[in-house]
């Protein structure tokens, strides 16, 4: 067995973040690749249902990414997406379920760069923090 | 306006019930929503009532066999009534109908709200199967009148009350505070509520209500943080996976929940159906799968959806059929969740829902490093 190395599953808004990333890929920009991105279109579409059901299926953590606050395409939806983030970080941390596999970031279109920084300080975190341990139960 | 309605022989149920058949017999109301129990006695639920001499009401009577709220939501959530309509509910149901107002799921329009100090209420099961000799309503009359203990017939829910006492109701039958041998105490809070008291002659009220107030809610209040202390061993994937093994995926708790209100639930969706393949190639991630599956992403799921408003009526736990104790991850879920958002449901009718409403200048360090 080699070096345990995390799934992230990335919800990733079409306006910034995705676009972000997509700089970040044709600037050659290395960046580690444990993510896994999946396309919104916007961060606050991204229910709690995904995220969670994102970390019972293996995810070892989940990066919601959206555009900085001011810039949202559709003029506020990463506040209220940030709102989300924290009910369901709450939630999780009263249950003792580690919430620091859920991270919302803000990284715009031409962020390539930050958006590499984010995911390689996220993989960094989370080989610290080790395997998620909710898929060890089957029978959940 | 407030003052005592005089009884004879303490019988608070039947001067109560004298109370309601004047509103509906003066023509200001035209029916009266309320809670009846059925002719063997065992079992009670709303019901609509509009002629007088049909009323029979026992406003003790200690069971919630279901929403009060989503009976009102039922009602009026296409159109709000052209006639005025009382609904007698308790408490947290008035609590409930203020959040499912705000999830424009109800129309208080020409709807007068009557609440009542709550003893609390038994579970169904409880309520229908006493023992011999035993009568729910003597249960609570003594526990009203002597102060008896009467946790052990009560839900969970009733036993940690977030408030027993109504709030934004248009007229509160008081319990609390009131000498019960001669009476029980009448408050209209709002022009609709006094509308509805007009020519009921009341005496005037001596007693120290805010005391007795003061001295239920702290009560409950502190069997309230116990309650939530000793569960904090719900903790971890481990003590979660536990708790919900015995989940089979019916969903009664969602459909018995005043907040849970799409008619299209996502988990009643197809989102999330597959084929073999798929499950087989989910099944290998692990080796092993149950099926069905979702019953823990379920739970996590409704909490994130409505534990901001939730009331903690317990109507969720009392229609369980695997006896999950639900209220036992609910309550302090509901606590931390609502302290976090600086929300307290079904307080201000004019505060917006926390998940509609945001600040640019909040909860910044979420969103950065």
């Amino acid at each position: 067995m080699g070096e345990f190395e995390p799934k992230i599953v990335g919800f990733l808004c079409n306006w910034c973040s995705y676009t972000g990333a997509d700089l970040a890929g044709t600037s050659r920009i290395q960046y580690p690749p444990n993510i896994r991105v999946i396309r919104v279109m916007c961060s606050s579409s991204v229910d709690p249902i995904y995220v969670v059901r994102a970390l019972m299926e293996g995810a070892d953590g989940v990066l919601i990414g959206g555009c900085h606050p001011g810039d949202c395409h559709y003029i506020n939806g990463n506040y209220k997406a940030r709102r989300r983030v924290v009910l369901l970080k709450n939630i999780l941390k009263t249950m003792g379920l580690e919430e620091e596999r859920v991270w919302i970031r803000w990284v715009s279109a031409s962020e390539g760069q930050k958006f590499a920084d984010t995911v390689t300080e996220m993989v960094d975190t989370i080989k610290k923090l080790g395997p998620n341990p909710i898929p060890t139960r089957w029978d959940i | 306006m407030e003052g005592m309605i005089l009884v004879k022989d303490g019988d608070i149920a039947s001067g109560c019930n004298e109370l309601f058949k004047g509103f509906l017999t003066s023509g200001r109301i035209e029916a009266l929503l309320i809670s009846r129990e059925t002719p063997n006695g065992k079992m009670a639920f709303p019901a609509l009532i509009s002629d007088p001499e049909k009323l029979g009401s026992n406003i003790l009577s200690p069971i919630l066999p279901v929403s009060e709220a989503s009976e009102i939501s039922r009602m009026t959530i296409n159109k709000g009534s052209d006639k005025p309509i009382g609904v007698v509910i308790r408490p947290c149901q008035v609590r409930a109908l203020t959040e499912i107002v705000k999830l424009n799921q109800a129309n208080l329009e020409n709807i007068v709200v009557i609440s009542m100090d709550c003893p609390g209420t038994m579970d169904v099961n409880t309520f229908s199967n006493m023992p011999e000799g035993k009568v729910p309503t003597d249960i609570i009359m003594d526990h009203l009148l002597n102060g008896t203990d009467i946790d052990q017939y009560l839900r969970s829910s009733c036993r940690t009350c977030k408030d027993p006492v109504p709030v934004n109701a248009d007229i509160t039958i008081g319990l609390f505070g009131v000498d019960l041998g001669s009476g029980f105490l009448v408050q209209a809070h709002t022009e609709s509520g006094e509308r509805l008291l007009e020519g009921v002659k009341l005496e005037a009220y001596k007693g120290e209500r805010e005391k007795a107030l003061a001295e239920v809610r702290g009560g409950k209040d502190a069997k309230r943080e116990a309650f939530i202390s000793s569960k904090k061993e719900i903790k971890g994937i481990e003590a979660i996976a536990d708790f919900y093994d015995k989940c089979v995926n019916c969903h009664n708790c969602m459909n018995a929940c005043p907040i849970c209100y799409c008619k299209e639930c996502i988990f009643n969706s197809s989102v999330f159906d597959s084929d073999a393949n798929k499950y087989v190639h989910r099944a290998k991630n692990k080796g092993i799968m149950k099926m069905p599956d979702g019953a823990l992403l379920f739970h996590i799921t409704r909490m994130n959806h409505m534990i901001l408003s939730c009331v903690e009526c317990g109507l969720c736990e009392q229609a369980c059929p695997s006896n999950i104790p639900l209220m036992d991850l609910l309550i302090p879920v509901a606590e931390n969740a609502q302290k976090e958002l600086d929300y307290y449901p079904g307080k201000d009718p004019d505060e917006k829902l926390p998940m509609v409403v945001f600040r640019e200048d909040e909860y910044r360090s979420v969103g950065e490093k």
